[in-house]
C-alpha cells in the first residue's frame, strides 16, 4: 500500500512540475496571422517579448503594404506609377528601395527589374485576369522596361519630404518582388528590439528563422517540391537565415495545353523558360537580397546562378530545382541540407 | 526492537523510479516539443482570426463549405488529408495547392481571406514550407 501511495505521488509531482501547461516566460509563445502584400503572413514568436514583437511585426507589414503596394490607388508606388512622368514625394523609404532594386537589376544583368510591370498586367498576373498577350504587345511595353527609365533623389531628412521620384511615361514599377524580402528585414528587426530569443516568421514564400526552435534544434523549413504540392523537394535546418523560394509553379494559368506562369524574364517580357521549377536564396543577411536574387536566379537558370554564387559579390547559399529532376544545393547549406527519400529527384552539392 | 532499514532497491523502487522518468518525460515532450506537438489538426483562419480547429484523426472524408468575403470555397477532408475541391475565387491558387497532408503546410485563398494549416507532430513535420 505504502508503494502505490508513492507511485501516487511521484505522478502527480511529475505532472505538477513539468505538465498542466505551465511554461516558463522565455517559452511564452504567440502567434498572428494576417494578410498583406497579396499573401497569408505568419508571425510566431517565443519569448516574454513575443506578444509585442509580433503585433508590431503585423502593424509594420501593413504599413509596408500601405506604402508599396501596386493595387493600392493610394500607396506612393501607385501614385509614382501614376504620375505620368512627373517627380513625386514617395519618402526615403521607398527611394532606398528603388536604389536597392537598381544595384539588384546591375547586378544580375536585368534578370530582377521593377520596370518589368507593365509587362506582368499584359499578362495578367496583376489582377488575376489572365491572357497571352500578342508578341507585339510584349516587344512595345518592353520599350518602357529597365532601370534607366526610373530616377530618384534622397533629400534632407529635415524637410517635409524626405525623397522624390519619377518615371519616364508609360513606365511602371512594381516592387512586389522584393517588398516582402524588404518586409523580412523589417520584422527582424522588431523581434531584435523585443529580444525574442526564437521565432519564425512566414511572409508567403518568404521566411524568416529567429534562432533556434524552443528546443534547441534548428527550424525545419521545406522546400516545396514544384511537381507536386504535397510533397516536399528537400528540407533546410536553419536558424537565423533569411530564406526565399521563387517558383513558376506558385502562380501560373494555362491556354491552350499551354501553362504560362508568373516569373517574367525582363529581356524577352515572356514567362523564364531556364530549366529551373524552383530557386530558394538562403541568407544570414538580408531577406531583401534573398527576394530579388530568388526572381533573378530562376531566370537566370543553373549555370548562371551557380557562377554568380561562385563570384561570391554576395553572401548567399541556394537550393535549385531542375526541371529535368535534380535538386542542387551549394556546398555552405551541405550541413543543412536534408534530402526527401521517395521524392523521386536525385541530389546534387555545387561546390 | 525496531526491524533493519532496507537499502537494497527492490524491482517495486525499479519501477516508481522508471514511471517518474517516464511520466517527466511525456509532459515535458508535451511542453517543449516545440510547434507542431500533438495529431494532426487542420486550423482556418478568416482574415488572419482563427476560426475552427479540425483534428483530422477518424475523421469521416467530408466536404465543408468556406464562406468568406463574398467567395465560396468548396473544402475536401479526409483523415489524412485535406484540399481545396473548387473555389469561385478568380485566381484558383487556393486549388492549385493541390492537397496538403504534413504539419506546416497550408493552403491560402487570397481574394477570400482564408487560410487553412496543417499544425501536429508528424514523423516529418516541418516548421515552415517555403513556396
Amino acid at each position: 500500500m505504502k508503494r502505490f501511495v508513492i507511485i501516487c505521488m511521484a505522478a502527480l509531482l511529475s505532472l505538477g512540475t513539468t505538465g498542466c501547461g505551465t511554461i516558463s516566460p522565455d517559452q511564452a509563445h504567440e502567434s498572428v496571422q494576417t494578410f498583406a502584400m497579396d499573401t497569408a503572413m505568419i508571425f510566431s514568436a517565443y519569448g516574454s517579448g513575443g506578444t509585442k514583437a509580433a503585433y508590431a511585426a503585423e502593424a509594420e507589414v501593413q504599413r509596408l503594404d500601405a506604402l508599396l503596394s501596386r493595387t493600392r490607388e493610394d500607396s506612393a508606388v501607385s501614385q509614382l506609377n501614376a504620375a505620368g512622368g512627373a517627380e513625386v514625394g514617395v519618402g526615403a523609404e521607398v527611394c532606398a528601395l528603388l536604389s536597392a532594386a537598381n544595384t539588384y537589376t546591375t547586378a544580375t544583368g536585368g534578370a530582377f527589374d521593377i520596370t518589368i510591370a507593365p509587362v506582368a498586367s499584359a499578362w495578367g498576373f496583376t489582377e488575376a485576369a489572365y491572357r497571352v498577350p500578342s508578341q507585339a504587345e510584349v516587344e512595345s511595353l518592353l520599350q518602357t522596361v529597365g532601370p534607366e527609365h526610373v530616377r530618384w533623389r534622397a533629400m534632407d531628412p529635415t524637410s517635409a519630404v524626405s525623397g522624390m521620384a519619377s518615371l519616364d511615361a508609360d513606365c511602371k514599377i512594381d516592387l512586389g518582388g522584393i517588398a516582402k524580402g524588404y518586409a523580412s528585414d523589417q520584422v527582424a528587426k522588431i523581434f531584435r528590439e523585443n529580444a525574442v530569443p526564437s521565432g519564425m516568421v512566414s511572409l508567403g514564400g518568404n521566411v524568416w528563422v529567429c534562432g533556434s526552435r524552443p528546443d534547441g534544434k534548428p527550424w525545419r523549413v521545406a522546400v516545396q517540391d514544384p511537381k507536386n504540392s504535397e510533397n516536399y523537394a528537400a528540407v533546410l535546418n536553419l536558424s537565423e537565415s533569411f530564406a526565399v523560394t521563387s517558383g513558376g509553379y506558385q502562380r501560373f494559368f494555362e491556354e491552350n495545353g499551354k501553362t504560362y506562369h508568373h516569373i517574367l524574364d525582363p529581356a524577352t517580357g515572356y514567362p523564364a523558360d531556364s530549366g529551373l521549377t524552383s530557386v530558394t536564396v538562403v541568407s544570414a543577411e538580408s531577406g531583401t537580397m534573398c527576394d530579388a536574387l530568388s526572381t533573378a536566379l530562376f531566370v537566370l537558370g543553373e549555370e548562371k546562378a551557380l557562377d554568380f554564387w561562385r563570384n561570391g559579390s554576395y553572401d548567399f547559399q541556394l537550393v535549385m530545382v531542375t526541371a529535368d529532376g535534380r535538386v542542387v544545393a551549394t556546398a555552405g547549406l551541405a550541413d543543412a541540407f536534408e534530402e526527401v527519400k521517395g521524392s523521386g529527384y536525385t541530389y546534387e552539392i555545387a561546390h | 526492537m525496531k526491524s533493519p532499514i532496507k537499502t537494497k532497491p527492490t524491482v517495486w523502487d525499479g519501477l516508481v523510479a522508471l514511471l517518474v522518468v517516464f511520466t517527466a518525460i511525456a509532459c515535458a515532450a508535451m511542453v517543449w516539443g516545440g510547434s507542431g506537438s500533438g495529431a494532426l489538426t487542420a486550423v482556418l483562419f478568416v482574415d488572419g482570426k482563427e476560426t475552427e480547429q479540425i483534428p483530422l484523426a477518424n475523421l469521416r472524408s467530408q466536404e465543408r463549405s468556406i464562406l468568406a468575403n463574398g467567395y465560396t470555397l468548396h473544402l475536401s477532408l479526409t483523415a489524412e488529408a485535406l484540399w481545396m475541391e473548387s473555389a469561385n475565387c478568380p485566381t484558383q491558387d487556393c486549388v492549385h495547392s493541390g492537397k496538403i497532408s504534413r504539419s506546416g503546410q497550408s493552403i491560402v485563398c487570397l481574394p477570400a481571406r482564408v487560410s487553412l494549416q496543417l499544425k501536429g507532430n508528424t514523423a516529418d513535420g516541418v516548421d515552415a514550407v517555403l513556396g
